[in-house]
């Protein structure tokens, strides 16, 4: 950890020059100080996480591009607050933030439906009415275990168009067993 | 936490000794000197007008090419601060071809108002957007390929700005070039299109440069 008097600017200096011990130390107070700024705007912890390592990486990649004669927390900010907003504009650009899956429908059934478990055998007759692709991904999904980047390869598709067919796929069930 | 830490590990051991990008003004000032050069050496190719020397005695068509060298030099200036994530804590310098703009456009409005009885129009009329734009590329490119060596967090207006860098290079070697007086046709077919270069920058600036 980079000790009271240590000066960001110049342990940036050091790393520029080479010194791996003065450069883990400005990436380990670099994180210190942006954990607070991504902590307000993301909620899920673990997303903080993500973020943060992706943000690391952009400072290693850009580090050229400081020179350490001006400040260096407004140029670690200024791509942290880029890779913030690439990060929200992915996630809020994502048609399946929303998605409902398969467990959720399960608990948010009524009772009188759930008195059974609901598993997948349980409702493999609703399923197999599905449309056949949409089916076929549920069964890949929730009954031979496949991930859906797997299944995608599997079926020639995109991992996001397989996440949309099982989205709709978990909607219409949904429908199905409300009734 | 302990993914942070390994990564922190790992970036630091791959930590090699990193030249510093140069100052911004130091690589505007690189790209002016690559621009001067190729204006003169097309200049020299392609010819000057005529007319020049007696055309820089008019005060406006002087204006307009004074103008146009600012506004290349505002321009360049302003890419090359937008290469850098943090603008090199420079933003004033990202905006200064705004105010050039607004003074280029005023030039252009005062020229047209004396323009007085109007010159005749031109037979031609794409064709001089088409030869801008041709002789744009060269400038268009080496600056988004240097750009590219940086680390923009601003690749839209970065690209607007580098391509608008280029095309005002391309339109002072037009206007140094061709036997034109008409306002009317440089501004419809000289000027008025290096908006279109601007939001193609826009455009291109998303795919080139971000990283």
């Amino acid at each position: 950890m980079a000790e009271q008097g240590d000066n960001l600017e110049a342990l940036m200096g050091q790393a520029l020059a080479g010194d791996k011990h003065a450069y883990a130390d400005l990436l380990r107070e670099t994180s210190r100080f942006l954990r607070p700024f991504l902590t307000k705007h993301l909620s899920a912890g673990s997303e903080v996480d993500d973020l943060l390592q992706e943000i690391l990486i952009s400072i290693h990649k850009a580090r050229h591009t400081y020179d350490g004669k001006r400040p260096y927390k407004p140029w670690a900010y200024a791509i942290a607050k880029f890779r913030l907003q690439d990060h929200l504009r992915t996630h809020y650009a994502d048609p399946l933030r929303q998605t409902v899956e398969l467990s959720e429908v399960e608990n948010n059934l009524p009772e009188a439906v759930t008195e059974s478990d609901l598993t997948y055998e349980s409702i493999s007759g609703e399923i197999e009415k599905l449309p056949p692709k949409q089916a076929a991904i549920l069964r890949m999904l929730h009954q031979e275990g496949y991930t859906a980047k797997e299944a995608a390869e599997r079926l020639g598709m995109k991992e996001s168009a397989v996440k949309v067919a099982a989205h709709r796929a978990y909607k219409i069930l949904r429908k199905i067993l409300e009734r | 936490m302990g993914n942070i830490e390994e990564l922190v590990d790992s970036l630091a051991a791959d930590a090699k000794p990193v030249k510093p990008a140069p100052h911004p003004v130091a690589l505007s000032l690189g790209w002016a000197a690559a621009a001067a050069v190729y204006l003169g050496l097309s200049l020299w190719l392609s010819g000057l007008r005529p007319d020049l020397a007696e055309k820089l005695q008019e005060p406006w068509f002087a204006a307009e090419m004074v103008s146009l060298v600012f506004l290349f030099a505002a321009t360049a200036l302003s890419a090359a601060v937008l290469a850098f994530p943090d603008l090199h804590q420079m933003r004033k310098a990202a905006w200064a071809p705004a105010g050039l703009f607004a003074a280029f456009l005023g030039i252009l409005f005062i020229a047209w108002r004396a323009d007085v009885p109007p010159a005749p129009l031109p037979v031609h009329s794409f064709e001089c957007t088409a030869s801008i734009t041709l002789f744009a590329l060269l400038p268009a490119a080496w600056t988004f390929f240097s750009m590219r060596r940086f680390a923009s967090t601003h690749y839209r207006w970065a690209g607007s700005v580098a391509l608008l860098s280029a095309f005002s290079v391309g339109a002072l070697w037009l206007r140094l070039h061709e036997l034109n007086d008409s306002v009317v046709h440089v501004v419809l077919w000289h000027y008025v299109p290096m908006l279109g270069a601007g939001l193609v920058g826009w455009w291109l600036g998303k795919r080139v440069l971000r990283w």
